[in-house]
């Protein structure tokens, strides 16, 4: 059909005819051919928003989800609820405050947003980080990474209907985050790694809970995983939903779990290495189905890989000091970085670039949930409406990062 | 999912059934204290700075920030005598000025206020240093303050607020809550007219109305020139049949309202009289 | 009338609201005093009883109505309290325990503020039918009670079509839930309505088809009539007999009273709160009500069928009538009679003495003593009426049903929920053939065993 498209610029566009409660397309002319397509709606259909405020959504995503009875016939994710503004922030703050604002962006996994941006400036400067530091980075962020994936597992259960695995997630997370704090001083957003190192060394507080903690985690996760991994109603749910094979993760540039559960076995800790991982022995999970299940089977092996790293850590971890020399206030030569980890989501890195002056010219981040929750639009359609949730849950997207 | 049907739903609820008679993890916070790490970063600290000045300005913005409230400070006031908690704007406003002369090494001057409406704040003073600046004789204050000015000036006030260290509200609070103390100078006359059902059974209500019209204001007002205001009394139930109506506090027995209009006429007319 | 006219300033403020009573109280006595001594009271009271003994039948429903209608509050409070509790317990939380004894008043606190809260009518509703939704659904449920029996002669109504009358009177209520559904003017309420009609329709068929085995064996339909076919010991029991037909019962039985892993018609993580996503206040309380009221007569249904009702699992070897022996009776009597008005109005007279200073305590007991005798003679009676076998008849059925509550409570714990499609597949595809095939393996077992 032959809709007119009206440009972007005319102001008329926008609010033509007041809303009404009985409207189920927005009220102004739709501006774009996907706008035009999605908001035509056929005999039978409906448009129903998930979000921005629904039960499992994950933050504020807002779905528009086209629907004919249960079925899903498209679906038009809409971000930036949760914009904050927050590489414009870092570019107006100096380079220690930069790392500071990072860390709401993908709330569930701070430690991780302040690393990219830490080792972008540590290219820019040229510093050498202390192998103890490296260490007790490696450490932190294990840490975190399961705490991330125990909450994922909670989630999962939670979208679809489970009342329990949320909260032995959150008991799981509570002592890891405790933890963290006796480290860090903070609970959630740590801000503990400095440009050259980290902010404090390892303490007896901290040290005591890792190994009251470490003496249960695995048979803990163990123990939590029988609610649902062999569950029938789960299984049923989750195999064979939300398919993405090779070619298609590839294409759309997935990144972390739900990659490596497609049957790609990429990990920035072994493709790229970082910090002390090359001295470390892990394995890289991967699954080959791609689906829903596959993607939750692969982060609770990749908890139990993460035990195993943190096992080695502590035994290997070296003396010495936690912080190179780094001046207070820093000036890098005008030039630029990048810098790529493994965050529990996939690829996550900071591009930064410098014009030697103490504040960032660029500050960009770049979040795996961005990427990942592409692959939303072309697995919802033929779902029906409760699958969306499972496939949302096990893409595992936290807005805080999407939005940025 | 294993071979025998139904054998993955039978480990989750052997999971759940065994938790239900586990040790529960919940902390009942106010009752038990969590172990806070020593390393936490979210404890509060009052800091010093490199003059020996508390760099807290006790500008109360946290406290008033804090959205349950947990956050309240105490200590003295900027002349080192009463406990401090956080009040008034025209208070931190003065210290923060204070604190900022100090820090640039300027002489810090006696700290001399000064209101809108300046009064000779020494008979005040004296008042004060007998009731020993206590906040808690702030009564006694205000009925001693209103004895020397014959009524409490805005001025007064605040320099009893600052000089006590209460609040600048609870003060006003205090002076506007009590009939006797007066906000305003005072009058020449008082007319005073009784609203409880037995006087206006007996007819005080037409004799409030003839003197609303009479004076031009209403219940609680003051006629322009300031002779004359009209005010609510109270008879305590011994009006003895008649309307209650009092001129400065002595009964007008069986006045009518014709009367009363008479009387109002009469003092507004000496009042103008008087002051031209 | 000297109580009357003593200045109120004397009296506390309790006094004050309760002199005037006393008042009405007094005029109250002289009022049937004259009546007794004209004859009037006696003679209508003569007329009242052979207008009751007439009808024993209506007033025994109306009866059994009101006590049934009143018995739901508590019922939904306590299954509410318990899944607080139960799920509390096994996510390894604590759960309520501010309000009352280890938190069992925070049910009563609930219901307290859905009552106080705003009754609102969105925009765009159909008023009528969105007010009336949470009532037909309310209604369903209470109507379903009036056949269960909790003990041996204690029930509403023993009808001969008595499961009949309880499928299809609690079938109504997914009528509520799609009035809801559809009356809220929400995509979200209109999805679980649908879903609740599709739910409940396909899952009536295998619930009411897995029980026709029972009333095969039982060759009754009143409900009363199926536990006393079931008396005896545990093996008696129809589980023991109808495996199958329990396991497709208790399955659909689940979906029927929309509970995990059916509870598809309010998936709080799908379609927020399905139906219920506009109601608040009571109104939003009656679906909450009937929800649980559901549970219990589902899981009471369950008890009945399956598990021999209000009969213990192993009789007693001797008569239990112990207590009506002649001796023991008047043991019982005694207490009743004496030590209950005796220890009765002394709780009752001290806070009454409290509240009026002027009272002196030995009047105040007495008043209280005079309205404690009738109560103790009432309870003496009703005892007597009921006997020690109901009374036990009634706990063995609280234990079991609750049994089945706890388990119910327990699935909502554990489990993740079914999609529609694979919810209605069990229904059509394995749950309705295998109740069927239960139908025609009772039948062919009662050919072959009872010729």
């Amino acid at each position: 059909m032959a809709t007119q498209i009206p440009s972007l610029d005319d102001p008329t566009v926008l609010v033509q005819t007041p809303a009404t409660i009985y409207d189920a397309v927005p009220p102004y002319a739709p501006r774009t051919e996907r706008e035009a397509e999605f908001y035509t709606l056929r005999d039978g259909e409906m448009l129903i928003n998930l979000g921005p405020q629904h039960p499992s959504t994950h933050g504020v995503l807002r779905l528009v989800v086209k629907l004919e009875g249960e079925r899903i016939s498209d679906v038009d994710p809409v971000l930036g609820y949760l914009h904050r503004g927050i590489e414009k922030l870092g570019e107006n703050a100096d380079y220690h405050h930069a790392i500071a604002y990072t860390d709401p962006l993908e709330y569930i996994s701070s430690l991780f947003n302040e690393l990219a941006p830490v080792m972008a400036f540590e290219q820019l400067m040229d510093v050498r980080v202390p192998r103890r530091a490296e260490y007790i980075r490696v450490l932190a962020c294990e840490l975190n990474r399961i705490a991330s994936h125990a909450l994922f597992m909670g989630w999962m259960a939670l979208d679809l209907g489970g009342l329990t695995p949320i909260l032995y997630g959150f008991i799981e997370r509570d002592e890891i985050v405790e933890m963290l704090a006796a480290l860090t001083g903070q609970r959630m957003l740590f801000n503990y790694m400095r440009i050259g190192g980290v902010n404090g060394d390892l303490n007896h507080e901290f040290l005591s809970r890792l190994g009251d903690w470490m003496s249960h985690a695995l048979r803990e996760v163990d123990a939590n995983t029988t609610l649902l991994n062999e569950n029938e109603i789960f299984v049923r749910r989750t195999r064979g939903l939300g398919t993405i094979d090779r070619a298609m993760a590839l294409n759309m540039g997935l990144t972390g779990p739900n990659l490596r559960a497609s049957g790609i076995p990429y990990d920035v800790r072994r493709a790229h290495p970082y910090g002390v991982y090359p001295e470390l022995e892990f394995e890289i999970p991967t699954r080959s189905e791609g689906d829903s299940y596959a993607r939750y089977m692969l982060r609770v092996d990749e908890i139990k890989q993460s035990i195993r790293i943190i096992d080695q850590v502590i035994h290997r971890m070296p003396d010495g000091p936690v912080m190179a020399k780094v001046p207070r206030r820093i000036t890098p030569r005008p030039g630029r970085a990048w810098a790529a980890i493994e965050s529990p989501r996939g690829q996550y890195g900071c591009y930064a670039i410098s014009d030697g002056t103490d504040q960032p010219y660029r500050f960009r981040i770049h979040d795996p949930s961005f990427v990942n929750l592409q692959a939303v639009v072309p697995l919802m359609p033929g779902n029906l409406l409760a699958d969306t949730m499972a496939v949302m849950a096990s893409l595992d997207p936290v807005m805080g990062g999407i939005d940025k | 999912m294993s071979t025998v049907p139904g054998l993955g739903i039978v480990k989750g609820m052997t999971l759940t059934l065994r938790r239900f008679f586990q040790p529960k993890v919940t902390v009942q916070y106010p009752e038990q204290a969590p172990s806070i790490p020593p390393r936490h970063r979210g404890r509060l600290q009052l800091l010093y700075d490199e003059w020996g000045a508390l760099k807290c300005e006790t500008c109360f913005q946290c406290a008033m920030a804090c959205p349950i409230e947990c956050i309240d400070m105490g200590g003295t006031d900027t002349k080192d005598r009463f406990h401090v908690h956080w009040g008034p704007a025209e208070q931190y406003a003065e210290r923060r000025q204070e604190l900022a002369l100090r820090r640039s090494g300027r002489p810090v001057p006696d700290q001399e206020f000064v209101s809108f409406d300046p009064v000779d704040t020494s008979a005040l003073d004296a008042i004060l240093e007998d009731e020993e600046h206590d906040p808690a004789r702030m009564l006694s204050i205000l009925e001693r303050t209103q004895a020397h000015y014959g009524y409490l000036p805005v001025a007064a006030i605040k320099h009893i607020a600052h000089a006590t260290g209460a609040w600048y509200a609870d003060v006003y609070g205090t002076a506007s809550f009590y009939g006797h103390l007066h906000l305003e100078p005072p009058t020449r006359h008082v007319i005073g007219v009784c609203r409880c059902p037995a006087c206006s059974l007996a007819g005080s209500g037409a004799i409030r109305s003839a003197l609303e019209s009479a004076l031009g204001v209403p219940l609680g007002g003051t006629t322009p020139d300031g002779s004359v205001s009209l005010e609510p009394s109270d008879c305590h139930g011994e009006n003895g049949g008649a309307p209650w109506v009092t001129l400065d506090g002595a009964r007008q027995p069986g006045i009518t309202a014709a009367a009363a209009v008479q009387l109002a006429r009469s003092l507004t007319g000496a009042a103008t009289a008087g002051r031209a | 009338m000297s109580v009357v006219a003593q200045p109120s300033g004397r009296l506390s403020p309790a006094g004050r609201m309760v002199v005037p009573l006393l008042g009405t109280l007094i005029a109250l006595v002289v009022v049937i005093a004259a009546g007794i001594a004209t004859g009037i009271i006696p003679a209508i009271v003569i007329w009242l009883g052979g207008v009751i003994l007439a009808n024993i039948a209506i007033v025994r429903f109306i009866v059994a109505a009101t006590a049934i209608l009143l018995f739901t509050v508590p019922t939904a409070f306590v299954i509410i309290f318990m899944e607080l509790k139960v799920i509390a317990f096994m996510n390894l939380r604590i759960g309520p325990n501010r309000v009352g004894p280890w938190g069992t008043l925070a049910s009563v606190v609930h219901g307290l503020k859905v009552l106080s809260k705003e009754d609102f009518t969105p925009t765009g509703v159909d008023v009528s039918v969105f007010t009336l939704a949470p009532v037909a659904t309310f209604v369903a449920s209470v109507l379903a009670f009036m056949v269960l029996p909790f003990g041996p002669g204690l029930f509403g109504a023993d009808l001969n079509v008595g499961l009949l009358y309880f499928f299809a009177v609690g079938g109504l209520g997914v009528i509520g839930l799609l009035m809801a559904g559809w009356a809220s003017f929400n995509k979200y309420s209109l999805l679980g309505g649908l879903r609740s009609a599709a739910q409940l329709v396909s899952y009536e068929i295998p619930l009411t088809l897995s029980v026709v085995g029972v009333i095969m064996l039982a060759g009754t339909m009143s409900l009363n009539g199926i536990v006393q076919a079931q008396s005896g010991s545990f093996l008696d029991w129809f589980v023991v007999r109808q495996p199958l037909a329990f396991l497709v019962f208790f399955i659909a039985a689940t979906a029927e009273a929309n509970r995990t892993p059916f509870d598809l018609t309010e998936a709080d993580s799908e379609i927020v709160a399905g139906f219920a996503t506009e109601y608040s206040g009571m109104r939003f309380g009656f679906f909450f009500f009937a929800e649980y009221v559901n549970v219990f007569l589902l899981s009471g249904l369950a008890v009945v069928l399956f598990f021999g009702g209000w009969t213990a699992p192993i009789p007693w070897p001797w008569p239990v009538h112990f207590l009506l022996t002649p001796v023991d009776t008047l043991v019982a009597l005694v207490a009743v009679l004496v030590g209950l008005p005796l220890v009765g109005s002394l709780l009752l007279a001290l806070p009454t003495w409290m509240v009026r200073p002027r009272l002196s305590f030995a009047r105040a007991y007495g008043t209280w003593l005079l309205l404690f005798v009738p109560l103790a003679i009432g309870l003496v009676l009703l005892y007597l009426l009921l006997n020690l076998d109901a009374l036990l008849g009634i706990v063995w059925f609280f234990i079991k049903a609750y049994a089945f509550v706890f388990t119910f409570v327990w699935m909502r714990a554990t489990l993740p929920r079914v999609r529609i499609d694979q919810l209605m597949g069990l229904a059509w595809k394995w749950l309705l053939p295998a109740s069927l095939a239960n139908l025609f393996l009772t039948a062919l077992a009662i050919l072959v065993v009872r010729p």
